[in-house]
């Protein structure tokens, strides 16, 4: 078991680094959480049970460093680079999608593959960096805008504009890399 | 008089679809919105795709 949870830190490490800004901080949550998970461990039926279960424990300790330490340094400044992204190849010029979106079929299916997740886990790391720590803050931390306002320094309007660029580069990203490619091979 | 609802383009409804992930819209963002998604096809499988993206984040990882 001990093998089993130092196994996973490099996939616990790369999850810390997009969501705190410093290396310390994300090796400081990742040694905690392997700790807890060394002395919380009991059976698991396999390495999936166990990894889905230290994940939960780092998601937790990454709330915890959010909860006790200051804010930390605003990042508004880097959104304001990022911003220069217009996102324009997407629409044509009357404001309309340029590319029809395909039909993703039942979502059930689509997440019941691992290999997807593969996918969606390259999509979410070529997410501009701010974009990225932001869109997972939302969706995976599950915080409330005004939460990651206070974490973060992002104004309420940038941080609705760095979701709504995540999703759609998300939605392109999955898009082109999975259904496109298996549309491709049918 | 209220104001008749405006017509939006995709580029607006993606937006406003994105924002009511993560915040309540206002009445005439939500009837517009609405309208939108009444006519185009396309904007109801973004909507359905946002979802769908939300669902897979939450289960990255497992």
């Amino acid at each position: 078991m001990r093998e089993e949870i130092a196994e996973l830190r490099p996939v616990l490490l790369r999850i810390a680094r997009m969501q705190l800004r410093e290396q310390a901080w994300a090796e400081d949550v990742v040694s905690e959480t392997l700790l807890a998970a060394l002395e919380g461990a009991t059976s698991f039926e396999g390495r999936s049970q166990l990894k889905t279960w230290t994940i939960g424990i780092l998601k937790n300790k990454i709330l915890d460093h959010f909860r006790r330490s200051q804010r930390e340094v605003s990042i508004d400044a880097q959104v304001d680079t990022e911003q220069i992204e217009t996102l324009d190849e997407l629409y044509d010029q009357t404001g309309h999608k340029a590319v029809a979106p395909l039909d993703w079929g039942d979502p059930e299916e689509t997440l019941s593959r691992v290999q997807f997740f593969d996918i969606l886990q390259m999509c979410v790391d070529n997410l501009p960096r701010t974009q990225g720590r932001i869109f997972m803050m939302r969706e995976w931390l599950e915080l409330d805008t005004g939460e990651i306002c206070k974490e973060t320094g992002v104004t309420p309007t940038n941080c609705f504009v760095l979701l709504h660029r995540a999703r759609l580069r998300l939605r392109e990203c999955i898009e082109i890399n999975w259904f496109q490619t298996r549309t491709a091979g049918a | 008089m209220p104001e008749p609802t405006k017509k939006i383009d995709c580029r607006k409804a993606h937006e406003l679809l994105s924002r009511q992930l993560d915040a309540s819209l206002d009445p005439a963002e939500k009837s517009r919105l609405a309208l939108h998604l009444a006519i185009c096809d396309f904007c109801v499988r973004v909507e359905r795709q946002f979802l769908a993206l939300r669902e897979a984040i939450r289960r990255l990882g497992r």
